[in-house]
């Protein structure tokens, strides 16, 4: 186990520094001075400049200047928005756990709906529950989320009145932010309205959520599916059963588990797509998160907000692909061990 | 009594054009402590006929039969729940490949234990859980496996075929069943742990009077272990008789040809000389020529072979050709009038 996470953990190092290689190589394709999409300070006078050229080491070659962007990186200098001359690397810090959260709660509701949906499917093997869930899924994938998010808005806020359409929290709560999670957050503040206010922020994400969770969601009643009859085409389910198992006792022992590893690497390629479509849905929902951040930045022409942004968001994917990696390994004994060649 | 009566057993593929007999009205019966060996080629259907005894084939395969009898009871009138209880209570089955019939995310402690029939512990349930695995450690010595910590804390693919395979065994035995059916056990081992498997199976036959189906495509290293046998072509039963009569007085051109290929019966050809074999190949499923399915490949085929041959019965070895090796009858004049 040792040498598995300290496998990961060197891939991850390896590919961050593909990621800071890269996001410092877009600094000198983006329209302006290099310097100046690096830092960000647009105005800065010719004294500030002379130190920012140090700083970044721009007299000397190319190498030392990526060294000098990754100890910049590192100390947790991302430079300033060139729109509003603040601190990314605070704004980072204020926006990224909304979006965390955001996508987190999405992925939770996509699996415990798209998992065990897909489950059923393949248990009714071409049976009308089948075509009825495959159909359905279809449709899913094939909505534009945009669209999705404003009918969402349209139906469950405005006409019906059950949630409301945007936002974190209602204002009326004072929520200290320690860690930036909000529900974390409620839950330790000593605020006697602690429960209203646990209720009002489920309520405000439940809609963004599901409408992040809508495509993934039908993906995973793909995957979990075709892995399922996968597994149970296999001859261990087959000795199962001359065991004399039950078909239920085979599902629940056996089938799941084995369907699940299949799929839980799936789970974490499809988190990117995920982050993505939450970046759009938190557009439409007011969403204090990092993705409507990073759109606005596009809007705005903010390089520096732009590099670093997709730096910070690329990161916590990868985070996530880790961590599935971990929970894979923790449900197959298979990729525990040392392999050869592995 | 007969443990196990089959009349006309035949497996269907449903296709969706046509569909395809796999097997095509075996017959086939066991005594109570019997050995029997199921012998034919790859692709003859003995593993099919095999797991619709155990009743663990998919929806796409169609199971029909006149008789099925199991200890007397007809199992043609139960419904298929009732069935399948029944069977899986007194019928327990060893696959080929036991590395893939083991679940691989689970640990043999787990698998073993989940086998043992819950009516065989006694106690409350907090006492059940120690009960099932000193039983699951029983089993595991019963398969003469020693160390049985760590064999129940271990993962399928830490353990080697010939262990796992044990494994599935001692899984088999743990609903003292009354027939095991092997399906090829022994498949892809070494010589020594096949010669292992064999005697364990064996020792289990002598000692707790369990028959066994060994179903096999060596003919000739089945022949040390099983009392009669049943021998197959292209999912038609073909011969079955004690193994003195398979082996040593083959009525079937099919049987002969199975036993001359055998390197020990060719131990007088000079070296470098060719093995006798029947000329072509198994057809396959999609074109299976009809009558007797070895027609075009038997040296003995006449007109007659165009129509399936009924099964005939000379003292207890019973054939099914039109025209087999040494009759003990005359074969009917009226096949000879017709053939020619």
């Amino acid at each position: 186990m040792l040498v598995f996470t300290l496998r990961r953990l060197s891939l991850f190092i390896f590919t961050m520094l593909l990621l800071t290689l890269l996001s410092f190589s877009v600094n000198f394709l983006f329209p302006g001075e290099a310097i100046i999409n690096l830092s960000g300070a647009i105005n800065a006078t010719p004294n500030q400049l002379i130190e920012l050229n140090e700083a970044y080491q721009t007299h000397r070659n190319i190498f030392w200047q990526y060294i000098a962007y990754l100890g910049h990186i590192i100390n947790g200098d991302l430079g300033l928005s060139m729109a509003s001359q603040s601190d990314i690397s605070t704004e980072i810090v204020n926006l990224l756990p909304a979006t965390i959260e955001l996508s987190l709660v999405a992925l939770l509701i996509a699996m415990l709906i798209g998992i065990p949906l897909g489950f059923i499917a393949a248990i009714k093997h071409n049976k009308p529950t089948d075509n009825l869930i495959l159909s359905v899924s279809m449709l899913g994938y094939s909505v534009p989320v945009f669209w999705l998010g404003l009918l969402a808005i349209l139906t469950f806020s405005i006409n019906l009145g059950w949630f409301p359409s945007a936002g974190q929290i209602s204002l009326l709560f004072e929520i200290e932010a320690v860690t930036g999670i909000q529900f974390i957050d409620i839950l330790m503040s000593d605020s006697p309205y602690k429960w209203q206010a646990f209720n009002d922020a489920s309520a405000h994400i439940f809609l963004p959520a599901c409408v992040i969770a809508v495509a993934p969601a039908t993906i995973f009643i793909r995957l979990a599916r075709t892995s399922m009859i996968e597994v149970l085409d296999t001859s261990y389910i087959r000795a199962a059963s001359a065991k004399g198992l039950t078909f239920r006792q085979i599902i629940f022992r056996h089938a799941i588990r084995n369907a699940l590893i299949k799929i839980i690497r799936h789970i974490g390629l499809q988190f990117a797509n995920l982050v993505t479509i939450a970046m759009v849905t938190e557009v439409i929902f007011s969403w204090p998160g990092i993705g409507r951040w990073l759109i606005e930045s596009i809007y705005q022409r903010d390089y520096t907000a732009i590099e670093s942004g997709l730096l910070v968001l690329s990161c916590f994917i990868f985070i996530v692909h880790i961590l599935t990696d971990f929970i894979y390994a923790a449900l197959n004994p298979l990729a525990r061990g040392n392999k050869y060649g592995a | 009594m007969n443990l196990l009566d089959i009349r006309n057993l035949s497996i269907e593929l449903i296709h969706d054009d046509q569909n395809i007999l796999a097997v095509d009205k075996v017959s086939l019966s066991m005594k109570e402590g019997e050995v029997r060996g199921l012998v034919g080629e790859s692709g003859s259907g003995k593993s099919l006929l095999a797991q619709a005894l155990v009743g663990v084939l998919d929806d796409k395969w169609h199971v029909h039969a006149d008789r099925f009898h199991w200890r007397g009871i007809d199992l043609l009138r139960l419904s298929i729940e009732e069935r399948k209880t029944l069977l899986s209570r007194d019928i327990a089955m060893i696959f080929q490949e036991p590395m893939a019939c083991l679940d691989p995310t689970t640990a043999i402690g787990e698998q073993l234990t989940e086998a043992i029939d819950s009516s065989q512990l006694s106690g409350f349930f907090w006492q059940r859980k120690q009960q099932r695995q000193s039983s699951a450690i029983k089993l595991l010595h019963k398969v003469g496996i020693k160390d049985h910590t760590a064999c129940l804390t271990s993962y399928p693919h830490q353990l080697t075929d010939a262990l796992c395979q044990r494994v599935m065994i001692a899984m088999a035995l743990a609903r003292r069943p009354i027939l095991l059916i092997a399906d090829e056990p022994t498949a892809a081992m070494e010589n020594t742990n096949q010669g292992q498997i064999f005697r364990l199976l064996a020792s289990l036959n002598q000692l707790k009077n369990m028959s066994i189906l060994l179903i096999s495509h060596d003919l000739e290293n089945i022949t040390h272990w099983t009392n009669t046998i049943t021998v197959m072509y292209s999912g038609q039963f073909v011969e079955a008789g004690t193994t003195e009569q398979i082996f040593n007085k083959p009525l079937h051109p099919y049987t002969r040809a199975l036993v001359d290929s055998s390197p020990s019966a060719n131990l007088h050809l000079p070296a470098k000389s060719r093995l006798m074999t029947l000329p072509g190949s198994i057809p396959i499923l999609q074109h299976i020529p009809i009558g007797c399915r070895l027609g075009p490949r038997c040296p003995r085929a006449q007109k007659a072979c165009v129509n399936a041959p009924s099964v005939t019965n000379f003292h207890g070895h019973k054939v099914s050709c039109h025209f087999p090796l040494t009759p003990l009858k005359k074969p009917s004049k009226r096949i000879i009038k017709e053939a020619c």
